[in-house]
């Protein structure tokens, strides 16, 4: 059990000009938090997690864990595990070998590994797969023995680096619930690295959104996709994404095909202070609805409709300015309209409304 | 610098004892090589401590270089002899690499026996190269050897195959290829296997016939096997001396650069160490020439070796 | 819900069957024409080999027939003599020749993981130029370099040793062995280090515990290449080893035994198969980790 902290740590991997992979990430976990690293491909959030594993060098700042400074503390003095993408089994060895040998390494008497992997096997349900070699498993029984040599060692950190992307959508969604309550049984602090924003939202104490490196906001799921900190987290958090343009502004709000969006009186002060034209207006597909022709609303060409069962996502063309933009709605699913169908969109709830300043992408209220 | 030590050392002491290793065995032994083709020195006057004979040689500059350049036959004819290595090389080369690429074709299929064959094909390999020497020299004897005995039933003259002619050539590349084939083949088997079978299929599935597909998927996908193995059978066959030295002796006619250094070496009264030596380097500049230019080629065409 | 291998089992088998079917198409001519040529070429492979065994067997004067049979007054009198000792120490020399080569294998497998292992895994200043010096070196005709190693191995006092020339070996088989190395540990996922690391160990217990045990088709080849290295070789042996004829090699005794007895076939041809016996036994011993082993050495390069 410990709390683990980054202090400006920073990754710069040498060449020319040479790219700093991880920048000056602050960030602290709590004690027995599962906090989630979230981000796209290139963003940093592997080599984030390698460094506090110890397998990636940190070239300013440093780690700590308990509180202890382990910059330059080898993996092995660390306490900690780690859950690997390609779960990277020993081959050569059956699960129960694979499961106990970092105790083995410790010098832990035989019977007790024995004890402790057979525990672990009970709790991943692998006792009767104790005796295979990895090659005669499958994925999800992979996956088990990679999470059970974690924690069978008992560490006080765990590291895990999207240990379910090599898994098919059913048993990804199982594995997910099943790590969550391992790690709410369990309490050990863990750090979960995903590009997948749903595992992040679904699994996560707190997510931790990074992007070229730079961290962007660190809250509970919930802030996050309440009050992203900027466009880039905005669009990242939450599935279909938001609908994000950048429309002209008037006195009352934003200007949208022919209607105006009444917006916040602080969000208009703090866009007229800063003498903006325009602004990167954001709405959830959710806080959008459908509305009869009667009703004031933005017009809208529908030139997609995906049909998921409960609901219906329609995407089509709305007038804004002198170009059109594609905006994405979600509906009743038993109700959806048409292909090529004219339809009206209105803002259900202005509280809703997420604005942005057009260049530097923050938001743009309190 | 303690950072540099910090992050390297692991690499650094796994291999200083190779480099240990090869700085006194090799780098050494080579300066002094070298050092010895710009001078006279032979068996006659070099230091000898059991005769507590100092060292008596004496710089000669580039005369070694010279006298072996200007092709003077009493000095190992360089140029003939240089263009008899390189008919050698590729045609052994060229042997190895077209005979072990369609005998590896021939093993990658699913065929009864597989596992026999590919044993009894690897065997050339696995005996002893002088041994092979003998049994090839006592096949190609011109009176009781089996190859002659072969052709006389079927009505072709037997001739003297290791004698002084080109057919002691001939017979020696073939005893070569007999050699170098199982290495060739073996390698590109696993080149064969490497290539995903889905490719096959996509060819397979977009009208290729068995041609394009072998044009197109095979060769293609044994190209960085095949350059490596070229590339080492070309530096191997180019210095192979055992298998001409043990099956036709000093004959001119089996002569290259690699087998003169050694006659220069180990015959005559007078071993003439300088002569070989500067046999060594000149082996080793062509050689180096030779790999500059087989890598330029790769890189252009986009192959980072 | 998980997959149960047993599933998986089957639905594998299923698909074998499936490949099995569609090979089976293969006309019987093709097949025929297949087997053919295998055997041919087998047969031109096994032929020379199967030769000496064969006239191995018979007396001298019959070696040299002009028409020779298979089997013409066939003995085993050639292999007693050659074992007794009257034509030269065998024995001794077969002992020399196995301790060299097994040392040369054990150093040189031992020399060229290490390196293999940190070429292959750690990006360290002078890597480049060791490799390319490990393509150069095997560039340079050696043997001509054999009076000033002469001289060095009297400087470190292994001239006459086996340690000595069992080092020059080395020099010979490291290079081409670590190219190997390097491609095999190429194909093991550095994922595998990395959980030993996390697992405890230092980098040295990574490749020793991790690397080595998951590298054996890699490592047998390499043994089959350094075991034959130092097996057949002449010229260093007869130069660095003492002239006595209790300390030569196999190779080297072989070597004087038929500059003797030019005419001798039939004891030669024993002399040859009684040499050849441990390094086919060594090549039966890897030969199916060859192809895998020697494959990703040669792909990687």
């Amino acid at each position: 059990m410990a709390e683990v902290a980054y202090v400006n740590a920073s990754r710069i991997f040498s060449g020319n000009p040479p790219v700093r992979a991880v920048d000056q990430l602050q960030l602290d976990v709590a004690d027995g938090e599962f906090l989630v690293l979230v981000g796209p491909s290139g963003s940093g959030k592997s080599t984030a997690l390698r460094m506090l594993a110890g397998l990636e060098d940190v070239d300013e700042g440093a780690i700590e864990i308990g509180g202890k400074d382990v910059t330059n503390v080898p993996p092995k003095g660390r306490d900690i595990a780690m859950v690997f993408q390609s779960y990277a089994l020993y081959p050569h060895m059956t699960v129960a070998e694979n499961m106990g040998f970092a105790l083995k390494l410790r010098g832990v008497a035989k019977a007790q590994i024995k004890e402790q992997v057979a525990e672990a096997a009970k709790m991943l349900d692998l006792t009767k797969y104790l005796d295979r070699k990895p090659k005669a498993l499958s994925g999800g029984q992979r996956q088990r023995v990679a999470m059970g040599r974690a924690i069978v060692r008992e560490p006080s950190v765990f590291l895990m680096d999207e240990p379910l992307s090599n898994l098919d959508a059913k048993l990804r969604v199982e594995t997910r619930a099943n790590i969550a309550a391992l790690q709410q049984r369990l309490g050990t602090t863990t750090i979960y690295v995903t590009h997948d924003q749903v595992e992040a939202m679904t699994m996560g104490h707190r997510v931790a959104v990074l992007k070229d490196g730079l961290l962007q906001q660190c809250d509970t799921p919930r802030a996050l996709y309440d009050h992203p900190a900027n466009a880039f987290v905005a669009g990242f958090i939450g599935s279909p994404a938001m609908n994000l343009k950048t429309v002209p502004l008037t006195a009352e709000g934003a200007k949208l095909d022919g209607i105006v969006v009444p917006l916040s009186r602080a969000a208009l002060d703090k866009a007229s202070g800063e003498s903006l034209g325009e602004v990167t207006f954001g709405i959830r597909p959710e806080a959008l609805a459908l509305v009869s022709s009667e009703e004031q609303g933005m017009n809208m060409t529908v030139e997609l409709v995906e049909e998921l069962g409960a609901d219906a996502l329609v995407h089509g063309a709305v007038k804004i300015g002198e170009g059109t933009e594609r905006f994405v709605v979600r509906v009743d699913g038993r109700t959806p309209p048409t292909l090529g169908q004219q339809v009206k969109v209105a803002v259900r709830d202005t509280t809703e409304i997420h604005l942005f300043h057009p260049e530097s992408g923050d938001r743009l209220e309190a | 610098m303690r950072r540099f030590l910090d992050r390297h050392w692991y690499a650094y002491a796994m291999v200083l004892p190779v480099v240990v290793v090869i700085a006194v065995l090799v780098l050494y032994p080579l300066a002094q090589g070298v050092y010895f083709t710009f001078t006279n020195i032979n068996e006659a006057n070099i230091a000898n401590p059991v005769l507590d004979r100092a060292a008596s040689y004496v710089g000669v500059g580039f005369r070694n270089y010279l006298k072996v350049l200007s092709g003077d036959s009493s000095y190992g004819a360089f140029w003939s002899t240089l263009l008899r290595t390189l008919v050698w090389t590729f045609g052994c080369v060229f042997c190895h690499y077209t005979v072990g690429l369609g005998l590896a074709m021939l093993l990658n299929r699913q065929v009864r026996g597989r596992a026999l064959y590919r044993v009894l094909l690897i065997v050339p390999w696995a005996v002893p190269a002088f041994i092979s020497a003998f049994a090839w020299k006592y096949m190609f004897n011109a009176q009781f050897g089996i190859v002659n005995q072969v052709l006389r039933a079927v009505g072709l003259p037997g001739p003297v195959w290791l004698g002084q002619s080109d057919l002691a050539l001939l017979a020696v590349v073939i005893v070569n290829v007999w050699l170098g084939v199982p290495f060739m083949m073996v390698a590109l088997l696993g080149g064969l296997q490497s290539i995903p079978a889905d490719l096959y299929e996509a060819a397979e599935m977009d009208g290729a016939t068995p041609w394009q597909r072998f044009r197109h998927v095979t060769l293609p996908g044994l190209r960085s096997v095949s350059s490596t193995v070229v590339l080492l059978g070309i530096i191997w066959t180019f210095n192979m001396f055992p298998v001409i030295y043990l099956v036709t002796g000093q004959n001119p006619n089996t002569r290259i650069l690699v087998t003169y250094a050694f006659e220069r070496f180990f015959a005559g009264a007078s071993r003439d160490y300088a002569i070989a030596c500067t046999y060594g380097v000149l082996i080793l500049s062509v050689l180096l020439v030779f790999a500059t230019v087989y890598r330029r080629a790769l890189r252009k065409q986009g192959e980072v070796w | 819900m998980t997959v149960d291998a047993a599933a998986l089992r089957v639905a594998a088998q299923a698909a074998r069957t499936r490949v099995a079917g569609r090979r089976g198409r293969r006309s019987r001519l093709s097949s025929v024409g297949l087997h053919a040529a295998l055997v041919l070429a087998a047969l031109i492979a096994v032929f020379p080999v199967f030769w000496v065994l064969v006239t191995s067997f018979k007396p001298d004067s019959r070696a040299v027939e002009a028409t020779p049979k298979l089997v013409d007054h066939s003995s085993l009198d050639n292999y007693a003599d050659v074992l007794s000792g009257a034509k030269g120490d065998f024995l001794a020399w077969f002992g020399n020749s196995v301790l060299i080569a097994l040392l040369t294998t054990v150093i040189a497998v031992f020399l060229s993981a290490t390196t293999g292992y940190a070429v292959s895994r750690f990006r360290f200043p002078g890597l480049r130029p060791l490799m390319l010096s490990f393509l150069v070196m095997q560039m340079f005709p050696f043997a001509v370099l054999i009076v000033p190693l002469y001289n060095i191995l009297i400087a470190i006092g292994l001239q006459g040793t086996s340690i000595g020339l069992v080092l020059v070996y080395c020099t010979t088989a490291v290079p081409f062995c670590t190219y190997m190395l390097k491609g095999y540990f190429d194909t093991i996922p550095s994922d595998i280090d990395e959980a030993g690391r996390m697992d405890g160990l230092s980098p040295f217990g990574v490749f020793w515990r991790l690397v080595l045990p998951l590298s054996t088709p890699g490592l047998a080849v390499t043994a089959f290449y350094s075991f034959l290295t130092a097996w057949g070789e002449v010229a260093f042996a007869s130069a660095f080893l003492s002239a006595s004829d209790q300390s030569k090699t196999l190779a080297v005794g072989l070597q004087v035994f038929v500059q003797q007895n030019r005419t001798e076939w039939g004891h030669l041809a024993a002399a040859s198969i009684l040499v050849a016996i441990p390094a086919v036994l060594v090549f039966y011993l890897v030969q199916r980790f060859l192809v895998t082993g020697l494959a990703s050495g040669s792909v990687k390069g």
